[in-house]
């Protein structure tokens, strides 16, 4: 019992890098998505084209040596020393992870937001038009909302997925949640530190799935 | 002074030329309804008209405001100074409505007076309650647009195309979305705007509404009026034979 309960204080502590790489790759993505999703759909050849590089090499290689590939850039790009490296505050393990997490999750987001705006009809943006609205209030205030409604569905996939793939922080040895219940297992000779991440992981996705669920019900207001 | 004057407006998709050299002078307080088989060039017309598709070649001009000049040839198009002032001269009435889904129905209305006109809030929505009672909807202000009929729908269309006050308002096919038993109550409220002397061009195939709003009738055929004149002449006695074998069909 004593066990169980270490266990679990042990990996609630990881739970907080987990947390953490999760908060802050929405934070970053999401708006980085948005802009991806723009480039993508620009008239600008060059910048339509460099987006859509982006987003199949983002889409079409492993989140984890995407991760290796940021983490070691510097090493191999301009010489640094990676040991104990870290920006301000930061280590650069973690620096890098959010990096990483946030540059792939990025490109998702972005082709959910692209069939979003896609799929608005051209009506809108005319009526918006002629009401004298500019390009940016169109849309924020006549597009973007709608857009929202949309792809939140889509969106939650892509963040329940992110809950999962927080565990890929393990290859930079960032001591998230994964990590601390791999070597609890260790010691204790046992499975019941995965069962416990497991359900851990769980409970959060349980947690998102009935946010999302209030927030789809929310934005039902119309149809 | 016209309202509106629309001077050898041509217009071309690709290789297809939809507007060739039309010309259309609309006076204060006239109604204008355009009628004409389908993909004569009625929407397009409009819609260079209002900016949504930009001209070949030609001038327009409303309530004396250039929108398209032409200087040695070249077409000119307002700046987007005069563009934002000329924008509130004149209001389009889609047939598919093009209401905000997400605004509650007043601020389909009070949005653009706000934001764009920088009108303040409890005048807009004065305003917008105003043009929603005049279009029998004081009691859907608060209703978001899909829980109103199509009919409903195309009135507060109306209303908000009436919001910033505008000199002329067009018209493509505001009825033709509808159920034909919903019809009517847009109608009726065209006509109300007609006794207020609201100068309007009307894209229609109601030809017996079209005889009896509208001053004037233009018969457009493969991008060219065809024939134009007063509503009942041209509708009880056509004189070309392709308006003859347009009223045929109706
Ligand atoms: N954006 C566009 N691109 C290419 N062709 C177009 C476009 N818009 C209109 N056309 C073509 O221009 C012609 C005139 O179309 P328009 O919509 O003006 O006709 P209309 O008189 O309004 O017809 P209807 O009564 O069916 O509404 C048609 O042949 C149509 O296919
Ligand atoms: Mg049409």
């Amino acid at each position: 019992m004593d066990n169980l309960r270490s266990t679990i204080t042990q990996l609630l502590s990881g739970m907080t890098f987990t947390l953490m790489i999760f908060i802050l790759t929405l934070l970053f993505s999401l708006p980085l998505g948005l802009l991806v999703a723009k480039g993508r759909m620009s008239r600008n050849r060059l910048l339509s084209g460099a987006t859509r590089f982006y987003i199949s090499v983002m889409r079409g290689t492993p989140l984890m040596l995407q991760l290796l590939i940021v983490y070691f850039g510097p090493w191999y790009l301009f010489k640094i020393p990676l040991r104990n490296l870290s920006i301000g505050q930061l280590d650069y393990r973690f620096v890098a992870t959010i990096i990483g997490f946030s540059v792939n999750y990025a490109a998702y987001f972005a082709e959910i937001f692209r069939g979003g705006i896609q799929s608005m009809p051209q009506g809108q943006y005319e009526a918006a038009q002629l009401l004298g609205f500019s390009k940016s209030q169109t849309f924020f205030r006549i597009i973007m909302p709608q857009v929202i409604k949309r792809v939140l569905p889509s969106v939650t996939n892509e963040v329940i997925t992110l809950v999962k793939d927080t565990s890929l922080a393990q290859v930079l040895a960032v001591s998230e949640m994964f990590i601390a219940a791999k070597s609890l297992a260790s010691t204790q000779v046992s499975v019941i530190p995965f069962i416990v991440a497991g359900v851990f992981y769980y409970l959060m996705n349980g947690v998102i799935e009935i946010g999302m669920n209030s927030l789809e019900r929310k934005l039902n207001y119309y149809s | 002074m016209h309202v509106l004057e629309m001077r050898n407006i041509r217009k071309s998709f690709g290789s297809v030329e939809v507007l060739k050299s039309i010309s259309l002078d609309v006076e204060q307080g006239e109604v204008v309804a355009v009628i004409g088989p389908s993909g004569s060039g009625k929407s397009t017309l409009l819609r260079c008209a209002t900016t949504l598709e930009q001209v070949d070649a030609g001038t327009i001009k409303i309530a004396g405001r250039a929108l398209v000049s032409e200087t040695d040839g070249k077409v000119l198009f307002a700046d987007k100074k005069d563009l934002a002032e000329i924008r509130g001269m004149f209001g389009l009435v889609f047939q598919n409505f093009n209401l905000f889904p997400h605004f509650s129905v007043r601020r389909n209305i009070t949005e653009s007076l706000i934001h764009v006109r920088k009108i303040p809030r409890r005048e807009a929505d004065e305003i917008a309650d105003k043009l929603l009672a005049k279009m029998g909807l004081a009691d859907k202000a608060g209703e978001h647009p899909c829980r109103l009929s199509g009919g409903q729908q195309q009135r507060v269309s109306i209303a908000r195309a009436l919001a910033a006050n505008p000199k002329i308002l067009f018209f493509d096919e505001p009825t033709s979305a509808l159920d034909p038993e919903l019809t009517g109550e847009i109608l009726k409220v065209i006509r109300g705007l007609a006794e207020e002397r609201m100068t309007m061009v009307i894209v229609t195939h109601e030809m017996s509404f079209a005889r009896e709003v509208a001053d004037r009738v233009i018969f457009m055929d493969e991008g060219v009026i065809v024939e134009q004149g007063r509503a009942a002449d041209i509708i009880n006695d056509p004189k070309e034979a392709r308006t003859k074998a347009f009223l045929a069909g109706y």
